[in-house]
């Protein structure tokens, strides 16, 4: 099959879906009251991105976002580069972290609500939390995944340390790292929502969980929309830089 | 310091020499204690010859050319190269070829060749300008833009030379460079070292597992043991320059490589 052939199926598989969302509940063959109509969701979408609450609620989620994100990449790179330089760190932390690393994030939620009361603070810490260890985990990958080989031929031109670092570490780690960055969005992203989700006053995944426990399913769904929306744009933006760097990476 | 006279002495003695090694003598620590890896080495090349290593695996051919190239410090001994010591390395003096893969697949072949002048931060023209005679010396002109993923492992390892030669070092080190190549292409190859060798004029200290390539490549050959490396022979290859594809057939050829391969086995 050619590239022009997947793409139209896709696009028709896409389509289809769209229209029978649209379709099925407008004709009764679905229950409307559980899956509102496309169109009613989408209009729904336009007025609740207008409302205050909602807009202040998706402010208060990309801060805790960003802020998770902050603390969770250069933590979790600092540990893991230390464990991928350091043998003997290595030797020590690496099988306990593969341990945390399996156990799901979320059971120690309580906790963290317990240490840091609701709010702010206490969504931001469970966040980098969920994240940090994919982070780790990555960042050793990605020091691991530079090549001996290439270490010794820029020894053997001379190279600094600085040069070292800036011209055959980061570029031979730049497609995982970006791989790790994707990833690591993703946690972020699952943990800020999971914890609004579960206890909150506020932020989109306390605005979703209540539209939930309140039947306003075409709020509900707007509220799906957005944030399947805003994952994608996400995670399609580093497929993207991954793409311009990946030529070489076979 | 009275060893390094000695050497000095013999130096001027004996005509330009650009490889000087005496009592190089290296031991690391393995697992179980200290291992003797290369024990009591010491050669001497003449500047602009073609000298070849062999001998098993394991024997410290690898560590004798790192530490020619002061990438390594042997425990005990001196190391001159044209003249001076060489305790870190000196691309001015020293150029490294290394086996299959040790190109930067994120650069250009360009880049590469480029790479030790950019680390120097030679202005963008002489780089380019540089670069490119070196592409065109090993016979890459026009392919300077290809990405090693896009180049045969010939022609990689053509890149691979570029670059060692880029920065016009007296002295060349090659480490199995032709190892990973199908066996016409190694001889292709090897003829092509010999053209870019006789063009350019360098010293070649040049380690091989392959007794075909030793003799067809060398001016001399240095046979080592098996670990702890040593020297057990050397053997002047007395064939002719220009070197031939039909020197392969001649008795003469046949009776030097077994000798090669006679002292190996009784060294393994």
């Amino acid at each position: 099959m050619n590239r022009l052939t997947i793409l139209a199926v896709r696009l028709a598989l896409l389509g289809a879906f769209l229209a029978a969302w649209e379709m099925l509940p407008r004709h009764g063959v679905l229950d409307a009251r559980m899956l509102p109509p496309l169109g009613d969701v989408l209009r729904m979408l336009v007025d609740v991105l207008g409302r205050p609450r909602v807009q202040e609620a998706i402010g208060v989620s990309a801060g805790e976002f960003a802020v998770a994100f902050l603390i969770a990449i250069p933590l979790g790179a600092a540990i893991g580069i230390l464990i991928a330089e350091n043998d003997y760190l290595g030797e020590i932390f690496k099988p306990m972290l593969f341990y945390v690393f399996s156990v799901p994030k979320s059971i120690f939620l309580p906790m963290f609500i317990l240490v840091f009361g609701i709010g702010f603070q206490q969504k931001v810490a469970y966040a980098a939390f969920s994240t940090v260890f994919i982070v780790i985990m990555s960042a050793t990958a990605a020091v691991e995944s530079v090549k001996a080989d290439h270490l010794l031929v820029a020894r053997s031109y001379g190279a600094t340390r600085a040069q070292i670092i800036g011209r055959v570490y980061l570029p031979s780690m730049m497609p995982v790292l970006l791989e790790a960055l994707r990833l690591s969005m993703i946690f972020n992203f699952t943990g800020v929502l999971i914890a609004e989700m579960y206890a909150s006053r506020t932020g989109i995944g306390q605005l979703i969980a209540n539209w939930g426990e309140n039947f306003q399913m075409p709020q509900l769904f707007a509220g799906v929309v957005f944030l399947a929306t805003v994952a994608i744009v996400f995670n399609e933006s580093i497929r993207w830089l991954e793409a311009q760097c990946s030529a070489w990476r076979t | 310091m009275q060893r390094l006279a000695n050497l000095s002495a013999a130096r001027t003695d004996a005509g330009p020499t650009a490889i000087e090694v005496a009592g190089l003598s290296h031991v690391y620590d393995g697992r179980e204690g200290k291992v003797p890896a290369l024990e009591d080495i010491a050669m001497t090349v003449g500047a602009g010859r073609f000298v070849v290593i062999v001998g098993p695996s394991g024997c410290g051919k690898t560590s004798l050319l790192m530490m020619l190239a002061g990438l390594r410090r042997p425990s005990e001994g001196a190391i001159l190269c044209n003249g001076r010591p060489i305790p870190s390395p000196d691309p001015e003096r020293v150029g490294v070829v290394f086996q299959e893969a040790s190109l930067f697949p994120w650069l250009s072949a360009q880049d590469n060749v480029e790479f030790p002048l950019a680390l120097r931060h030679a202005p963008r023209a002489e780089r380019r300008r540089r670069a490119t005679d070196m592409l065109d010396l090993v016979g890459l002109q026009g392919f300077g833009g290809r990405y090693p993923h896009e180049l045969s492992g010939g022609m990689k390892q053509r890149v691979a030379i570029a670059r060692g030669l880029v920065q016009d070092p007296p002295v060349l080190l090659m480490d199995e460079p032709f190892a990973a190549l199908d066996e016409q292409t190694r001889m292709t190859m090897g003829h092509e070292l010999l053209r870019i060798w006789s063009q350019t004029l360098k010293t070649v200290v040049f380690i091989t597992h392959s007794l075909t390539e030793a003799v067809y490549l060398a001016d001399e050959v240095l046979v080592m043991s098996a670990r702890p490396g040593r020297i057990i022979d050397r053997i002047a290859i007395a064939l002719p320059r220009p070197r031939t594809y039909d020197m392969m057939a001649t008795d003469t050829f046949g009776r030097l490589r077994d000798r090669i391969w006679q002292q190996i086995r009784t060294a393994d």
